[in-house]
C-alpha cells in the first residue's frame, strides 16, 4: 500500500513506515510504503501497526532502502566496499540535501533579513522556515525559541558567555557528568574560572552509566546549572532527562542538555522533557556542517544579554552604545551560514518522512546485534550498559580489545577492510581516565546501515585480530 | 623532553644499521665534503616504476648535504615498493619489533609526543660530539614501526639537521600510502618529527647554556686578562661545527 502526500510537514509515525522514495523537489511531496521489517522484531515494538502482518523475510530493512538515497556510501576505499561505521562523528547526507544546497546556491543565494529584493525574500522564507521545521522538530513551544549557531559546541558557549556570565557567580555550582564530551566540559571550566563557579561530576555507576542517585545527590540550593548528555557518545547510554530536569527545577537549576546523538536518531520533546536549554547539530542528523542549533525557553533567552556583537544582532546602533535585538535574532550576529540552515531544514524533512520512531526502533534492533555480535569476538570489553539486562542502549559500541591499540585496529580495518570507525578518546578524555583506558574503538551506526555492515565489520574486526596474533 | 646526559657514540642501545646494511661508517663524514647524489633505488626490491605511483611521481627533492634526506628517500623507496597495504603495514611492524626495549620510567607525560592519538614517548640525548641519539616507543604496533623509521633517519645527526627537516621532507615518505597531506590528529608520522624536533632544540640551547656558563667559570678564574677568551677564541671545548 503506498500513500501519495502533499505539502508533508513535520511527522511521527507509529508504525514502522519507511519513506522509500524523496522527491528531488524539497518538501513538495513524500511517498511512503507500509514496509514490513525482517530485521525488526515485532514484539520489541509496541507500536507496530496491527494492520502490519507478520515481517517477511523478504522484505527489505530500513537499512537497504534508505542506502541508495546516500551516494557516498557506494564507493570503495583501499579496494573494499566502504562500510561506514563512524555516524556518531558525523553522518552522510541524503541525495535531497545535497541537492537542496545546490538549488539554494543556482537560484536564490542571497543575504537573509537584510534585502528587499526577490532573491533575498525567497532566501529568508526558506531560512525562516527552516528555524520553523527545527522547532516542529523537537516541538519546541514557538520557533522563536531556536537560535542558529554553528554547531552544538557554539550553541553551549552561547549560553556559559551570555546566560553563565550573567546569572552565575562565586560558589556557585554547575553539575556535569564525567562521561560529557569536551564541549560540554570546556565552556564551563572557561566560566568557573571567570566567576568563581564550582563544577561538580557524576561519576558512572556498576553498569557503567552515570549515577543519576548520585546525581541527585548532589543537587542543592547552590546548584544554578546542570548539564547532561541525552545519549553518551561513548557509553551509548540514554539518561532520564525528564527526571533530571524536574529534580534540577525543584532546587532552582537550569538544565542544559546536548542532545547531539538523541535528537538524530530518536523523537526529542523538548517541552515534554521540559529542558531550558538544548543543543544539536545538524551534521550529525543528515545536516550539512557549520549549522546547528541552541533551543531556548523564550523567557530566558528573552532575559540573556548578547553573545557575539554585529549585524543583525542589533536594532539601533550609535556611537557610543546599542540597542539589541529580540530573540533569535539577538544571537545570531552576522552574516549566518544560510544555505546550510536550508540544508538542514531538508534533512529534517527527509527525517520525518521516514518517522524518528522507526529509525529509533530499527537502530534499537541493530544496535543489539552490533553489541551482541561483538561480544562474540575474543578478549573485547565494551563500554556502558549491557543491553541484554534491559537497560537502554543506542546503536554504538566503543570497545578494546585485549593486547591491541584501538587505533591500530582502526588504522587495518580501514587499510585492509574499508571499514570506517573511530578510535581515540572520541572527545571524552575523563570519561577514558575513568574507565581506566587512553583510548577506545568506536563503532557507530546510523539508519542507513544494515546488518549486512555488522557483520562485514565483525569479519573484518576478526581478520584484524588474527592478523597482531 | 630533556633527559638524560651524554651519551658517547659508541652507546648501542638503538638500533643504527641502515637499511641495505650497506653503509656502516659515520654517514655524516660523508656529507660535509661532497654532495650527495640522488638515492640509489636497489633493482632487486623495487618493482617498475608505475606512472600512477603519487610517490614515485612526485616531483623529486632537492639535492642536500643531509644524511636525513638520504634516510628518509630509502624509506620512501622502501615502502613505495610495497603497494599492497598489507604489505605496508607488515613491513612497518617488522621494524616496530626492532625497537629497542624502552624504560617503563621513561613513559613519563614529560615525554610523551602530543599530537598523536595513540601514546607516543620519546627520550633524546646528545653526545659528545653534538649528535643527538633519540629513543622511542608506543602502545600502538604501528606508531612503534614509525617510530623506529624516524628514529633511525634522525639518529646521529646533529641538531641544526633535524631542525632543518620540514613537513615537506617528511610527506613524501607516505609509509601507509594514505595520501595524507594536511596535518591531522592522527598523523603520528609528523607529531614525531615535530616532538623530535622540539627536543633537539632543547638540548642545543641546554648545551649553549652550559657551554656560556663553562665559559663564563673560564673568565672569572682568570684573573690576569688574559686565558681562553684573552684574544677572542674558545679552546678547550668541544665545540664541533654544523
Amino acid at each position: 500500500m503506498e500513500v501519495l502526500l502533499l505539502k508533508v510537514p513535520s511527522f511521527k509515525f507509529s508504525s514502522p513506515i519507511c519513506c522509500c522514495s524523496i522527491s528531488t523537489r524539497s518538501s513538495s511531496y513524500v511517498k511512503f510504503g507500509i514496509r514490513r521489517f525482517s530485521s525488526v522484531s515485532v514484539s520489541a515494538s509496541s507500536t507496530v501497526n496491527e494492520a502490519v502482518t507478520e515481517p517477511s523475510l523478504a522484505a527489505p530493512s530500513l537499512g537497504h532502502t534508505t542506502r541508495p538515497h546516500f551516494p557516498i556510501l557506494h564507493q570503495e576505499v583501499n579496494g573494499k566496499k566502504l562500510v561506514y561505521l563512524d555516524n556518531a562523528a558525523t553522518s552522510q547526507k541524503p541525495a535531497i540535501v545535497l541537492k537542496t544546497l545546490q538549488s539554494y546556491y543556482e537560484e536564490y543565494n542571497s543575504n537573509v533579513h537584510r534585502g528587499i529584493h526577490f532573491l533575498s525574500a525567497k532566501a529568508t522564507d526558506e531560512y525562516e522556515s527552516a528555524r520553523r521545521k527545527i522547532a516542529t522538530f523537537i516541538n519546541a513551544s514557538e520557533t522563536r525559541e531556536i537560535v542558529f549557531t554553528r554547531n552544538a559546541t557554539e550553541a553551549i558557549n552561547l549560553v556559559a558567555y551570555s546566560w553563565g556570565l550573567s546569572n552565575l557567580k562565586r560558589d556557585d555550582e554547575i553539575i556535569l557528568t564525567v562521561a560529557e564530551h569536551h564541549s560540554a566540559i570546556v565552556p564551563w571550566q572557561l566560566l568557573a574560572e571567570k566567576v568563581g563557579a564550582v563544577l561538580k561530576f557524576v561519576n558512572l555507576n556498576q553498569d557503567e552509566v552515570p549515577d543519576i542517585d548520585k546525581l541527585q545527590e548532589l543537587l542543592s540550593r547552590k546548584t544554578k546549572l546542570v548539564v547532561v548528555h541525552h545519549v553518551s557518545n561513548v557509553l551509548a547510554s540514554v539518561l532520564p532527562i525528564r527526571d533530571i530536569a524536574n529534580w534540577a527545577h525543584d532546587v532552582g537549576a537550569k538544565v542544559l542538555v546536548d542532545a547531539c546523538q538523541s535528537v538524530p536518531h530518536m523523537p526529542v520533546d523538548v517541552q515534554s522533557l521540559n529542558v531550558d536549554f538544548l543543543v544539536a547539530s545538524s551534521h550529525k542528523m543528515c545536516g550539512p556542517t557549520g549549522i546547528g542549533f541552541l533551543y531556548g525557553k523564550i523567557d530566558l533567552l528573552s532575559s540573556m544579554p548578547p553573545f557575539l556583537g554585529g549585524g543583525e544582532m542589533i536594532s539601533d546602533v550609535f556611537l557610543d552604545h546599542s540597542t539589541y535585538a529580540e530573540p533569535p535574532s539577538r544571537f545570531e550576529a552576522g552574516t549566518p551560514a544560510i544555505g546550510e540552515a536550508i540544508g538542514l531544514g531538508a534533512a529534517i524533512d527527509y527525517l520525518s518522512g521516514i518517522g524518528m520512531q522507526t529509525i529509533h526502533d530499527y537502530e534499537v534492533d541493530l544496535g543489539r546485534y552490533l553489541y551482541e555480535r561483538l561480544l562474540s569476538v575474543p578478549n573485547i570489553r565494551i563500554y556502558g550498559p549491557n543491553p541484554l539486562e534491559k537497560i537502554e542502549r543506542v546503536a554504538l559500541c566503543s570497545f578494546n580489545v585485549e593486547n591491541i591499540q584501538a587505533t591500530d585496529l582502526a588504522t587495518l580495518l580501514d587499510q585492509l577492510h574499508g571499514v570506517a570507525i573511530r578510535s581515540g578518546h572520541h572527545c571524552a578524555q575523563p570519561l577514558h581516565r575513568f574507565l581506566g583506558v587512553n583510548a577506545s574503538a568506536r563503532a557507530s551506526l546510523y539508519f542507513y546501515n544494515t546488518k549486512e555492515d555488522v557483520d562485514n565489520f565483525i569479519q573484518a574486526l576478526k581478520d584484524t585480530i588474527n592478523f597482531f596474533k | 623532553m630533556l633527559s638524560s646526559t651524554f651519551i658517547t657514540a659508541s652507546h648501542t642501545f638503538l638500533f643504527t644499521q641502515p637499511l641495505n646494511n650497506n653503509n656502516n661508517h659515520s654517514p655524516l663524514t660523508t656529507i660535509t665534503h661532497k654532495k650527495l647524489k640522488p638515492p640509489i633505488i636497489s633493482s632487486s626490491s623495487i618493482k617498475s616504476q608505475s606512472q600512477n605511483h603519487p610517490i614515485l611521481t612526485a616531483p623529486s627533492l632537492p639535492l642536500t648535504t643531509s644524511t636525513i634526506t638520504v634516510k628518509l628517500n630509502r624509506l620512501a623507496s622502501e615502502f613505495n615498493t610495497l603497494t599492497e597495504p598489507i604489505e605496508r603495514v607488515k613491513r612497518l611492524l617488522d621494524y616496530a619489533s626492532l625497537l629497542p626495549p624502552f624504560d617503563d620510567s621513561d613513559r613519563v607525560p614529560q615525554n610523551r609526543i602530543s599530537g598523536c592519538s595513540t601514546q607516543v614517548w620519546v627520550v633524546s640525548a646528545m653526545d659528545n660530539d653534538g649528535k643527538l641519539w633519540f629513543r622511542a616507543d608506543s602502545d600502538s604496533e604501528i606508531s612503534k614501526g614509525f617510530c623506529w623509521c624516524l628514529v633511525w633517519a634522525l639518529n646521529g645527526a646533529y641538531p641544526m639537521e633535524i631542525l632543518h627537516v620540514t613537513e615537506k621532507d617528511l610527506g613524501h615518505v607516505d609509509i601507509l600510502g594514505l595520501g595524507l597531506k594536511a596535518k591531522s590528529r592522527i598523523n603520528t608520522w609528523h607529531s614525531l618529527l615535530l616532538g623530535m624536533q622540539k627536543a633537539a632544540k632543547d638540548l642545543l640551547i641546554r648545551r649553549e647554556l652550559e657551554e656560556k656558563a663553562f665559559c663564563s667559570s673560564m673568565v672569572a678564574d682568570d684573573d690576569h686578562g688574559g686565558g681562553v677568551f684573552a684574544n677572542g677564541k674558545l679552546s678547550g671545548i668541544g665545540i664541533h661545527g654544523w
